[in-house]
């Protein structure tokens, strides 16, 4: 599978509600593949702008991640090796080496600030709501116990789901949808594994988030944080369309139509 | 084995359960600690496997919600607070006054106390499951409004009553370690040379006494919410709820350190002992344990990265500090063995492990340190693959390597050396296989405290490993238990020191005299009974 590049592609094999109950085979042929191909380095790419940017920054921490880990590693293994009992003298009883110490604490210091400048940019990016900016569409979502509720702002467009009928969200492609999420009742969070990204609806908190989809295609949604007996059925899906697709399906679900 | 090791005549023997209800000598509540908290141990284990068998495929239905929903409250509440953190204490407990060569704990009353208050709150917690509605089932972070409106019903009640028990005994051990620690010391032995260990229960009693009363308090607003009609966390009566997420993680990440900081100090006893070297880097060890001890209370809101609600750059950067002194102990294990003569009995492998295992913990922590990476994994299977690398790689190995290191001092018999190699052999296979898929299951989208889940591709393969692996674990703890029943039914008798070891406990008998010492050796480094045996080498 390539990456979603301007034509419209399935994003993720893990992700994507593949059409049907699929088959043991698929199953087994995206173990293999996602973790080779479609999933670089576990995680998916990202199907938005700004789950493009988290894939990135997840890039450099994952090779960050293992170069330290084989150095450690190595070191570890070869003490282990080197030093295994040979004989029954008694070894040289060294203490310390302040240089040594040094330098074993500086370097640590070096990579963390390294990987904190990385992650402030990308978050800087992330956490901007431009104030000014004009989405394309504005979400209120409602997170309850145990669905969801979408509410298309300026529309009179509602989905509300229940856990046996998980709410189905439309929403555009390559066009800003501003999320504004909240909880009548107990904490939640909106989950779309496909974008990377999630934020929790707390009640008493509003939170607000742009997506950018960028690639269409339709999206697992879940609740991320455990909100009491049916949690595990709280989810939804995200259908991705071309802007004129999701134009003619809002003004068919506002004029009353059963968005199906 | 040595001259000085004292012998001397045990009390008179006055067997039966009465002298164990009533005991106040640090050493049989030591013991009582460590098996009270390894029942406990064992109790969250079955929980576990109950867990993972649901897990086995998707939509399945061995246990319904409610019940799984109990299953993890109590299977998370049960390791921190009933296993891993008191372990610690228990073991520290036994070890510390030895250590330090001091004849008992500063207060025994309070020690006693603080056991049976232990005791108390883990049987308050789990008796939830007897009524009616069932035990707590908000996890063990019991989030309000959840843990308030949320879940009516007296099992909520029970657990943050328990709960409330439990920090209390730990605050009341925390002070007594620190009046041992400062109080009892013999002539000679100052600060600088106390064994790593005792370094690491001092600054571990110091992050109880400065996270646990926030736990009780916080534990306290929750009953006058939940009993008294308060709205303290009921934001639609002017409360907060994300004050409570605050004021649980201002205790919970300190807590965390609680239930590793005893564990390092643990690995770096044995590590040296046999690599027949001192430790390398003392000093900067101590000052690095320092360090995280301060840094712990300023990293609490990485919790939080995902509610919107706190400074996520402030608390992004401390959590990316405390990764540092933390990744300097790696260095100092490493130095301890390097240039050694290493020799691999159990409680070695256990602390070998524990560095391979605890090094991944480590390296996730830092990813989930930044706030975009944290945005995807948290609450996910990542996460939970993530502090099971650092409490159940990390601080449950260590326990293994302790129980393994210290148990011919406490009966004066050893461990079977070929069951102990299986069971580590077992617990290291079957942790991996249970927790590395979860780190994919987890990026993947796989949410936490889900009771079935989806047929996406690949996710039964990954659970259905993770949960062979679980049995493979399970077997490596029925080979430990085992292996206690034989050791103590045909006891090879141990010596006072079979290992040759570095710090006053090894320079008395095993077990010890009621009072510890007749005699204590002088202490001219952080090696006493290491410095006996070598005259010629003293420093």
């Amino acid at each position: 599978m390539k990456e979603g590049r301007g034509h419209a592609v399935i994003p993720i094999g893990a992700y994507t509600l593949v059409g049907g109950r699929n088959v043991r085979f698929v199953l087994a042929a995206t173990v293999v593949l996602g973790l080779s191909a479609c999933a670089p380095y576990g995680a998916p790419t990202g199907a938005t702008l700004q789950g493009r940017q988290i894939f990135a920054l997840w890039t450099v921490f994952f090779w960050s991640g293992v170069g330290v880990a084989a150095v450690v590693y190595a070191l570890i293994f070869w003490s282990i090796i080197r030093y295994r009992k040979r004989s029954d003298r008694l070894p040289p009883q060294f203490t310390h080496n302040t240089l040594l110490e040094i330098v074993y604490t500086t370097i640590p210091v070096l990579i963390v600030a390294g990987l904190f400048v990385l992650t402030v940019r990308t978050e800087t990016y992330l956490d901007r709501v431009p104030p000014a900016s004009d989405p394309a569409v504005t979400l209120h979502v409602s997170a309850f116990q145990w669905s969801w509720r979408f509410d298309y702002e300026g529309t009179g467009v509602s989905i509300i789901g229940t856990p046996d009928h998980p709410p189905e969200v439309v929403v555009p492609t390559g066009q800003t949808v501003r999320i504004i999420l909240t909880s009548p009742d107990v904490a939640h969070a909106f989950w779309v594994p496909g974008f990377l990204f999630k934020r929790d609806a707390i009640p008493g908190i509003t939170n607000r988030f742009d997506v950018d989809v960028q690639a269409a295609g339709t999206y697992v949604g879940e609740c991320a944080e455990f909100c009491g007996l049916d949690h595990a059925r709280m989810q939804f899906t995200v259908k991705a369309v071309p802007p004129d697709e999701f134009r003619r399906w809002l003004e068919r679900a506002g004029a009353g139509r059963p968005s199906s | 084995m040595n001259a000085v090791s004292t012998h001397a005549v045990p009390a008179p023997h006055r067997s039966g359960l009465l002298t164990w209800l009533t005991t106040t000598n640090h050493k049989r509540i030591g013991v009582l600690y460590m098996t009270t908290t390894l029942a406990f141990f064992l109790l969250s284990g079955i929980l576990a496997l109950v867990m993972r068998s649901q897990l086995y495929g998707p939509h399945l239905s061995l246990v319904d919600r409610q019940t799984y929903n109990e299953l993890f409250t109590l299977h998370g509440t049960a390791m921190i607070f009933l296993f891993v953190a008191p372990f610690g204490l228990g073991l520290a407990n036994y070890v510390l006054p030895l250590q330090v060569g001091a004849p008992d704990m500063a207060f025994p009353r309070l020690n006693a106390l603080s056991y049976w208050v232990f005791l108390g709150g883990g049987l308050v917690i789990f008796s939830g499951l007897a009524t009616s509605s069932g035990a707590g089932a908000s996890g063990w972070t019991a989030y309000a409004p959840l843990s308030t409106t949320g879940s009516p019903g007296p099992g909520m009640d029970l657990w943050a009553l328990g709960v409330l028990m439990v920090s209390a005994a730990s605050i009341m051990t925390a002070i007594n370690l620190l009046v041992t620690t400062f109080v009892y010391r013999p002539p000679g032995m100052t600060m600088w040379r106390l064994p790593i260990f005792t370094w690491d229960m001092v600054v571990t009693s110091l992050v109880i006494l400065m996270a646990f009363p926030p736990l009780g308090t916080t534990l306290v607003l929750l009953l006058i919410d939940r009993l008294l009609g308060g709205h303290v966390f009921d934001p639609a009566h002017g409360g907060s709820a994300v004050l409570y997420q605050h004021l649980f993680w201002f205790f919970g990440h300190p807590e965390v350190y609680v239930m590793i900081l005893p564990f390092f100090g643990v690995v770096t006893e044995i590590i040296p002992v046999f690599s027949r070297k001192p430790v390398f880097g003392y000093t900067g060890l101590v000052l690095a344990t320092l360090g995280i001890a301060g840094l712990s209370m300023g990293v609490w809101a990485h919790h939080m990265f995902t509610t919107g609600a706190v400074v996520n750059p402030f608390f992004s950067a401390m959590s990316f500090l405390i990764a540092v002194p933390t990744g300097i102990k790696f260095f100092n294990w490493i130095g301890t063995m390097w240039g050694g003569e290493l020799t691999f009995p159990t409680p070695m492998l256990f602390s070998i492990g524990f560095m391979l295992n605890f090094l991944l913990g480590g390296i996730t922590g830092v990813m989930l340190a930044s706030p975009p990476i944290d945005y995807h994994v948290e609450d996910s299977y990542f996460l939970v693959a993530h502090f099971h690398y650092v409490l159940g790689g990390g601080s449950l190995f260590a326990i293994f390597a302790a129980i393994y290191f210290w148990f011919p001092k406490i009966t004066g018999a050893l461990l079977r050396e070929g069951w102990g190699r299986l069971n580590f052999f077992l617990m290291f296979v079957g942790f991996n296989v249970t927790f590395f898929p979860m780190h994919l299951l987890g990026l993947w989208g796989m949410p936490r405290r889900v009771v079935t889940y989806a047929d996406l591709p690949g996710w039964a393969a990954l659970n259905r490993l993770s949960t062979i692996g679980s049995w493979i674990m399970a077997a490596g703890v029925l080979v430990f238990l085992w292996n206690l029943w034989t050791s103590l039914r045909g006891r090879i008798p141990s010596g006072d020191d079979p290992w040759g070891g570095f710090s006053l406990e090894w320079a008395t008998s095993s077990p010890p005299p009621e009072h510890n010492f007749a005699r204590i050796p002088p202490i001219r480094s952080e090696r006493p009974a290491f410095d006996m045996r070598h005259p010629d080498l003293r420093r």
